[in-house]
């Protein structure tokens, strides 16, 4: 069946099962393979993408259910030359490791980040816990997304 | 209703009677479907028929009344927490419903969901109802159903063509608490859970609730640890005595995150910590 996807603001199709899970169709299907499929059961977040701008593991969503939702992968965040706020500070403070976990950390940080620019440590902790990192570098990845709020206020 | 494919496969009904019209054929209800997505990783086939319950506009509404809430099923963690946040009486469930996986798990598992996965022992929406007593309906195309938090669980594994509509929660002069213990601070399944519910009365213990949770396959209340506590003055170390001494009540289930002889034995500490909140809680009370 062709399943019809808005994806990074571009109108894609795939001819795929309805219950696919949309990691598979992002990676095998439309070639965006930024978003990585790890664990396949929710926990480590590296699938994760934005779904109408909520943070969503891609391995567990039915590609039936992101038809007629604005969905966006890491490739649609932004890149060389026009990174977000999130992508800015990861890079700033060399926090970025193996790569697997980031693609997965920026969605999820990048929503967070978007809805509460100042939170503070603990909450971002919260909010990282769908999001796991191998490399062990939480607490420097917390103080890069901490500076997004001190460069705010500094600049204000 | 909508049917999403030409060989009838997934369904996508808009109302309940649709979707109990559209169970047959193989096809599995499927809310969140953080549980049947991951069929593949429990060596089980990928699902490949279902029925999409997440545009029922009736499963998603939440009435919060003077004398009881009402979920509709399909409500998420995420919405549940957000919507109970100012009933006290509720916190429990309100921290049940934040701290249960991870945000973006809250995000779409939902309440129907974490009630109807009769395998899956580690959900935390499950005893936190049983202390709070709430009911559930489950209709089917003969009529509803509606049982008591207790005959829903030990029935679930063998209800077939129906579906969980809405839970109600009687609200009254008590408070609620939830602690769970993850082997990591967040976003792991929880060791084991208690969940805790008691009027206030002055000084003495009335009404106490206490269920148990991902210690054995299915939750259920902790009846010895109710009945000792039942009318007596409020002494956390006694409370954490009287659990010490009745978690032979448990037989805990081995598993890969924890051995069973494991998950009884924090349940002191965690009976502790819920009658900390529930004190805290009450002593907090205009």
């Amino acid at each position: 069946m062709t399943m019809r996807l808005f994806i990074n603001g571009e109108e894609r199709s795939a001819a795929v099962h309805p219950l696919t899970p949309l990691v598979d169709v992002i990676r095998d299907e439309l070639l965006l393979t930024g978003t990585k499929s790890v664990c396949r059961e929710g926990f480590c977040g590296a699938c994760t993408v934005h779904i109408d701008g909520v943070p969503t593991m891609s391995c567990l969503l039915p590609v039936i259910a992101a038809e007629g939702k604005a969905v966006t992968t890491i490739e649609g965040v932004g890149g060389p030359g026009n990174m977000n706020a999130v992508q800015h500070a990861l890079e700033e403070h060399d926090v970025v490791q193996c790569g697997m976990c980031f693609p997965g950390m920026v969605m999820s940080m990048t929503a967070y980040m978007e809805r509460r620019p100042a939170a503070p440590r603990a909450d971002i902790k919260a909010a990282m816990s769908g999001n796991i990192c191998r490399c062990t570098g939480y607490e420097r990845i917390i103080d890069a997304l901490l500076s997004i709020a001190a460069k705010e206020d500094t600049t204000a | 209703m909508t049917e999403a494919n030409s060989g009838s496969d997934v369904l996508r009904p808009i109302t309940i009677a649709g979707a109990l019209d559209a169970l047959g054929g193989g096809r599995q209800i499927m809310a969140g479907a953080t549980w049947l997505m991951r069929a593949p990783v429990r060596g089980e086939a990928p699902p490949k028929a279902a029925v999409l319950i997440g545009s029922i506009p009736e499963l998603q509404q939440i009435s919060i009344g003077q004398d009881q809430v009402t979920l509709g099923a399909g409500v998420t963690h995420t919405k549940l927490a957000e919507a109970l946040a100012g009933v006290p009486a509720l916190k429990g469930l309100v921290t049940a419903a934040s701290r249960a996986a991870n945000p973006p798990i809250r995000a779409v598992a939902t309440l129907g969901g974490n009630l109807c996965t009769a395998a899956f022992a580690a959900g935390d929406l499950s005893p936190q109802l049983l202390a709070l007593d709430a009911r559930v309906t489950y209709a089917t195309k003969d009529g509803t159903q509606d049982m008591d938090m207790s005959q829903f669980l030990a029935a679930r594994g063998n209800l077939s063509g129906g579906l969980l509509t809405r839970v109600r929660i009687p609200l009254g002069n008590f408070r609620s608490a939830h602690a769970r213990l993850p082997l990591r601070k967040a976003g792991d399944y929880p060791v084991a859970i208690v969940s805790a519910r008691m009027d206030q009365n002055e000084s003495l213990m009335r009404r106490v609730r206490i269920a148990v949770g991902s210690v054995e396959a299915t939750p259920r209340r902790w009846s010895g640890l109710e009945a000792a506590l039942e009318g007596q003055p409020y002494d956390l170390k006694a409370i954490a005595d009287s659990a010490g001494s009745l978690t032979n009540e448990f037989t805990g289930r081995d598993g890969v995150e924890a051995d069973g002889w494991y998950r009884t034995k924090v349940l002191p500490a965690l009976v502790r910590q819920v009658f900390e909140d529930l004190s805290m809680q009450f002593a907090e009370r205009p």
